[in-house]
């Protein structure tokens, strides 16, 4: 049975081509993995840098710095398939791995809202409008801030804190003066720059490198 | 011209690693079929190993009771109940240096967290305080999730996915993940020791000082690999049954034993308390 499969799926893999059927093979599922694999070390690499510049508030500016830096992955992952779904299962499986290395379980959720619109967006260039491709990729990107979330949390945390301690809600407006909305929106804002910026040199890489090398 | 160095090992190494991970055989097929020399002492220290850890699925409920901490903003008599409760299967699996790790981490920043920056006459405390108790409430799901990840075998939690019915289309590329790793670990290695070898960015300086240089001669090897070791990890998986319909058997078997229902039920206890106002 594996037999008869195997050299259709090889043939597949071998001309790099989309295969006719839209459904997802072993082969693609595979060729997934291994791009997911990548992202997520991409995703601990941005997670190193911004530790390293942010201090303590460590992942505020991870998303951002993940759409830097992994815009290749992404093209070539998009070029390589071309199927609908497999940004969408990148996504689940990013989010899946994230969960399970403790983090929020809402990104979670965001790894899966995020990715399946960026599916869509890409699918509707037919996976080769460049304009579309990177418009996808932003909204990819966005599907990481699940990590970020409790920073939210947290500050209701010490709210919390401060409240059980007896201090009036004048005072803790106070502390909050800056630490609030305004570190969310640049945050987001971050994203969008980032993202477009590791889009843009993504799709220069795969110029400069991959359609000179038929890989794509 | 870096990546022709480096596909030669990765292509061989990626056949290697990828054996353990199939575990598709033909049903009715006698599960544990092949003994390969030497690993059988491994085996069998695997899985007495095995028997000291909790299975894959209690480790995920774990990790949900510790997300749902950070939802309702449990009390702190409850967190350090529930991070003591966290710790005992950690140190019941040996990792003794982890388990005070986490102890020692969570205790100052606990400490630190009930400073009062008031009765000190240093306002910026806060800031301090602010951040540990951001940390406290994130580390009991740093605890949970380092105890899964450490933990759990590649096949054990291949096998809870597949018994906890997720779809065929995840669990392939969770598969794949996990085998890649080393793999990219390796070529990383290589790709820097050619680079060494022209003279590029030799030093962790170099490399921070052109970022997008480094970036692209670096990730770009990468990547033309991962084309290549996707073609050769699919033949090698097809060849051993992956693709096939139906359901898989396992050479790691996995069970639900009291401790783990134990574990389950004393975890959600404090929370339980917690939310109904016990604890305060």
């Amino acid at each position: 049975m594996t037999a008869s499969n195997s050299p259709a799926d090889n043939t597949n893999q071998n001309s790099g081509k989309p295969a006719k059927s839209g459904k997802l093979e072993v082969a693609d599922l595979i060729t997934i993995g291994v791009f997911a694999a990548l992202y997520f070390v991409m995703v601990c690499v941005a997670t190193l840098v911004s530790t390293l510049f942010t201090g303590g508030f460590g992942s505020i500016f991870l998303p951002a710095i993940a759409a830097l830096i992994s815009g290749c992955v992404y093209m070539l992952l998009a070029a390589r398939l071309g199927k609908f779904g497999g940004i969408t299962v990148m996504g689940v499986v990013i989010g899946l791995f994230l969960f399970i290395s403790g983090h929020f379980v809402l990104s979670f959720i965001a790894s899966i809202v995020f990715p399946v619109v960026a599916d869509l967006i890409a699918k509707a260039g037919k996976y080769k409008s460049k304009a579309l491709l990177l418009v996808s990729y932003v909204v990819f990107s966005y599907g990481l801030t699940g990590p970020i979330l409790p920073l939210w949390f947290m500050k209701d945390a010490y709210i919390a804190s401060l409240q059980a301690r007896g201090k009036d809600a004048a005072y803790i407006d106070g502390v909050f003066a800056n630490i609030n909305t305004g570190t969310f929106f640049v945050s987001m804002a971050a994203i969008l720059v980032c993202a477009i910026i590791g889009g843009w040199f993504g799709q220069k890489m795969m110029k400069k490198h991959f359609i000179k090398a038929g890989i794509v | 011209m870096h990546s022709s160095s480096s596909t030669e090992p990765v292509a061989s190494s990626s056949q290697t690693s990828l054996q353990p991970s199939v575990v598709a055989t033909t049903p009715g097929a006698p599960i544990c079929s092949a003994v390969v020399d030497g690993s059988a002492s491994k085996q069998s220290n695997q899985r007495a190993r095995a028997s000291r850890t909790l299975d894959p699925r209690t480790k995920l409920f774990m990790l949900l009771v510790a997300n749902l901490m950070l939802f309702f903003h449990v009390s702190v008599i409850t967190q350090i109940i529930m991070v003591v409760l966290f710790l005992i299967p950690l140190a019941a699996a040996g990792r003794w240096k982890l388990t005070m790790n986490f102890a020692l981490t969570y205790a100052v920043l606990t400490g630190l967290g009930l400073l009062d920056p008031e009765a000190l006459g240093l306002p910026w405390i806060h800031v301090v305080s602010a951040l540990a108790v951001g940390c406290t409430m994130m580390l009991p799901c740093f605890i949970t999730g380092a105890y899964a990840f450490t933990t759990t075998s590649p096949s054990a939690f291949i096998c809870a996915m597949r018994r906890m019915h997720a779809p065929e289309s995840v669990v392939i590329p969770c598969v794949v993940v996990i085998r890649f790793f080393p793999t990219i670990a390796e070529d990383y290695r290589q790709i820097r020791n050619a680079m060494a070898l022209r003279g590029i960015a030799a030093g962790g300086w170099e490399l921070v000082r052109h970022p997008a240089q480094s970036l692209e001669y670096i990730l770009i090897p990468l990547l033309m690999n991962a084309t290549n070791v996707a073609q050769d990890l699919s033949v090698a998986a097809l060849t051993k049954g992956l693709g096939r319909e139906g359901t898989h058997t396992s050479r790691t078997e996995i069970r639900m034993r009291f401790v783990d229902w134990l574990m389950m039920i004393v975890v959600l206890i404090p929370l339980a308390l917690d939310i109904a106002g016990v604890i305060r």
